[in-house]
């Protein structure tokens, strides 16, 4: 796109925001110009350099026009915009405070610490506060964004903390198998088999595993992401679904389509790859799988004495 | 034998989920991580991210707070789906053999009996004056003041409620306009009931009252400002017996109210003509009013109507369909977002749009408002 183009686009959609906006708070077209310029450039030119104009004409037109009017007349120290702010977003900040802290007092800090990044305690260059409004870029709604900045500043407030009880988990789950096992003075499935079973098994198992770290891997970006959601962050299908956009209905009937393409992915590394055959790969899932769940089972069985 | 193949994977998955996974050190910033939730992203962008996502634990926990919070629970997909299913449901429904053969005869019943109700009612609207004036002739010589109430509650109708003090009280109530008769006080001006009265009985009235007056008899008249008159009426009302005092014509039989209304009016002009007199001047204007106030009553009757039907909360208008109050902005086409009442989701909406929480308060039941641009569904 040529430059000259881009900008008329730019500043008419500028002028198209501004005429949406049901306070547009005395604001220039010139003052939205590079905020606008900002967000086209990182949600879209940046994936997509040569994006139709259509598409940029229509990502502006999308922008919550309200909402970044007022940071923007935020930023320029417009203090009828600031008490906006804080009065229409008091409430939204210390809900998300809450919900990302442990107790009142620390749901209380986090707002009022946000409250700061907000208005800009430090300075730039230019004089202007270094406030965490710049990067709000219209794009999704302000209540979303300021919950998401609570987020992530919770994340790094708390992170150290998360670790160590996150750590401490491991440790019992590892602590449990280890009991387990040394209580059956062998592993699960020893009982039942010969030290050559045992070492077959134990590399049928790695290999197995191997494979289907790959071919997780190997996943399309949302079936991968259906999969991380599912399996590893524990979520319920209605949440994955959110987060994917879809209804659990729909994520549910990805996530069987997915566990089947995965058994055929893993099937066919471990064939053509590893020599298995059609039989002793159907066998291995049976007697994997089986023995993950008495592991399972063992470890739950342990929890509860 | 799939649902078996489906186990075994979903265990080698979770056992895949427990293992530890390197992070990336970039991370999406907020504003990436917010326009992921709300699915406010271009095609491109949200591969991208989703790619990113798929690897980082830490963006993905981001993501997922803010999916939830934001209340986008019910997915695009099942609303473009549900919002028509809902609507095809409807019209089905609509159509349907049973509703053919019963609700459809059930409901012309319904409405044939509406028109009688209605057409009944304006009859008797229409012939109130002339009743009245029929009954005066009938019994010229007696000064009578109609007083007719329309019963509205069960509270109004049982016995006993002849008894003064409780008339008086009862006067006051905006709803009922059981205006006392008799040696009570004129009725306030927002109470007045149906009032009739014919020059007869003003002439009926006046004799009486100048008969008492000259027998030095009558009592106080009620209209005058002195506290000393006044009290001495009460005094007087307090003390005159079952038949003096104020009838209030609530029954709904016509037959029994018009037999009251005789009576009372007869005693009351026998016992009290200076009230009465009184009580004229302002029957008389009532007279006059009386079908501007039947008018207003009609029409406040019809606009009690329409906001049962429509109302206007935090400057957004809703159309009750059956159960539901339906923004009237809303179309079927509209993805609708579900947020269950006391949830998360709707403690973090409410947050962010305290006039929905507004609405919520001011309507029961399941509600749909169109809200900048998105629909939302509480209930």
């Amino acid at each position: 796109m040529e430059s000259g183009n881009h900008q008329t686009l730019l500043n008419e959609g500028a002028a198209r925001l501004l005429a949406r906006a049901s306070d547009s708070r005395s604001l220039a077209r010139e003052s939205l110009v590079p905020r606008i310029t900002a967000a086209v450039e990182k949600y879209l030119l940046r994936h997509d350099p040569n994006t139709p104009q259509a598409e940029i004409s229509k990502f502006i037109d999308e922008m919550q026009a309200d909402d970044l009017c007022l940071i923007i007349a935020c930023e320029r120290g417009d203090e009828n915009a600031w008490n906006d702010l804080v009065e229409r977003f008091t409430a939204t900040v210390r809900s998300a405070a809450r919900s990302a802290s442990s107790n009142e007092d620390a749901a209380e800090d986090l707002a009022q610490s946000i409250w700061a990044e907000l208005y800009g305690l430090r300075t730039k260059k230019d004089g202007m506060p270094a406030s965490k409004l710049a990067y709000y870029s219209g794009r999704g709604s302000l209540a979303g964004w300021l919950r998401a900045v609570v987020a992530q500043l919770a994340v790094d407030v708390f992170r150290k903390q998360s670790r160590l009880v996150q750590t401490e988990e491991d440790a019992d789950l590892d602590r449990l198998a280890r009991d387990a096992n040394i209580g059956e003075g062998q592993p699960a499935l020893a009982g039942i088999a010969t030290p050559e079973e045992s070492m077959s098994n134990r590399f049928a198992q790695n290999d197995m595993q191997q494979a289907l770290n790959r071919a997780v891997q190997e996943l399309a970006a949302e079936d991968r992401l259906l999969v991380k959601l599912y399996y590893f962050d524990n979520l319920r299908l209605r949440e994955v679904g959110a987060v994917l956009g879809v209804h659990e209905a729909t994520a549910s009937r990805r996530l069987t389509r997915i566990q089947t393409d995965l058994r055929k992915r893993v099937a066919k590394i471990l064939i053509d790859e590893r020599g298995w055959t059609q039989a002793e790969t159907e066998k291995s899932f049976a007697e994997v799988a089986q023995h993950l769940d008495t592991d399972l089972e063992g470890l739950l069985t342990k929890e509860r004495v | 034998m799939r649902q078996e193949t489906n186990n075994e994977m979903d265990l080698l998955l979770r056992r895949l989920g427990r293992q530890d996974t390197a992070a990336p050190d970039d991370h999406l910033d907020a504003d990436e991580l917010n326009s992921y939730a709300e699915n406010a992203l271009p095609p491109a962008a949200r591969v991208r991210y989703t790619e990113h996502l798929a690897e980082c634990a830490r963006c993905r926990d981001l993501v997922v707070q803010l999916s939830s919070s934001a209340g986008v629970l019910v997915a695009q997909e099942t609303a473009k789906v549900s919002e028509p299913s809902w609507l095809s449901k409807f019209l089905a429904s609509l159509f349907s053999p049973m509703v053919l053969r019963y609700a459809v005869p059930a409901l012309g019943l319904v409405i044939v009996a509406a028109i009688g109700v209605v057409v009944l009612r304006n009859e008797g609207t229409v012939n109130y004056a002339p009743v009245a004036e029929r009954r005066e002739e009938a019994q010229p010589a007696q000064g009578r003041v109609a007083v007719t109430q329309p019963s509205s509650s069960p509270e109004e109708t049982r016995p006993g409620f002849t008894d003064t003090a409780k008339s008086v009280n009862k006067s006051a109530a905006p709803d009922n306009t059981g205006a006392a008769t008799g040696a009570a006080a004129p009725p306030p001006p927002n109470a007045a009931p149906i009032v009739s009265i014919t020059t007869e009985v003003q002439d009926a009235a006046k004799k009486v009252e100048q008969q008492r007056a000259d027998t030095k008899e009558a009592p106080a008249p009620k209209p005058t400002p002195t506290t000393e008159d006044l009290k001495k009426a009460d005094a007087d009302e307090r003390k005159q017996p079952a038949e003096n005092a104020v009838v209030v014509a609530n029954e709904p039989a016509a037959e029994k109210a018009k037999s009251q209304e005789t009576k009372a009016a007869t005693d009351a002009a026998a016992a009290s003509p200076a009230s009465a007199r009184s009580r004229d001047d302002t029957s008389l204007s009532a007279l006059g009013g009386v079908a501007t106030r039947r008018a207003r009553r009609e029409d406040a009757g019809e606009k009690d109507q329409d906001e049962a039907v429509i109302r206007t909360v935090a400057g957004r208008r809703f159309r009750k369909q059956g159960n539901v109050w339906i923004d009237t902005d809303h179309s079927s086409s509209r993805v609708v977002t579900s947020v269950a009442r006391g949830s998360e989701q709707y403690r973090a909406l409410v947050a962010d749009e305290p006039s929905i929480k507004q609405i919520a308060d001011a309507l029961d039941g399941e509600i749909i408002v169109v809200w900048k641009g998105r629909a939302y569904r509480i209930r």
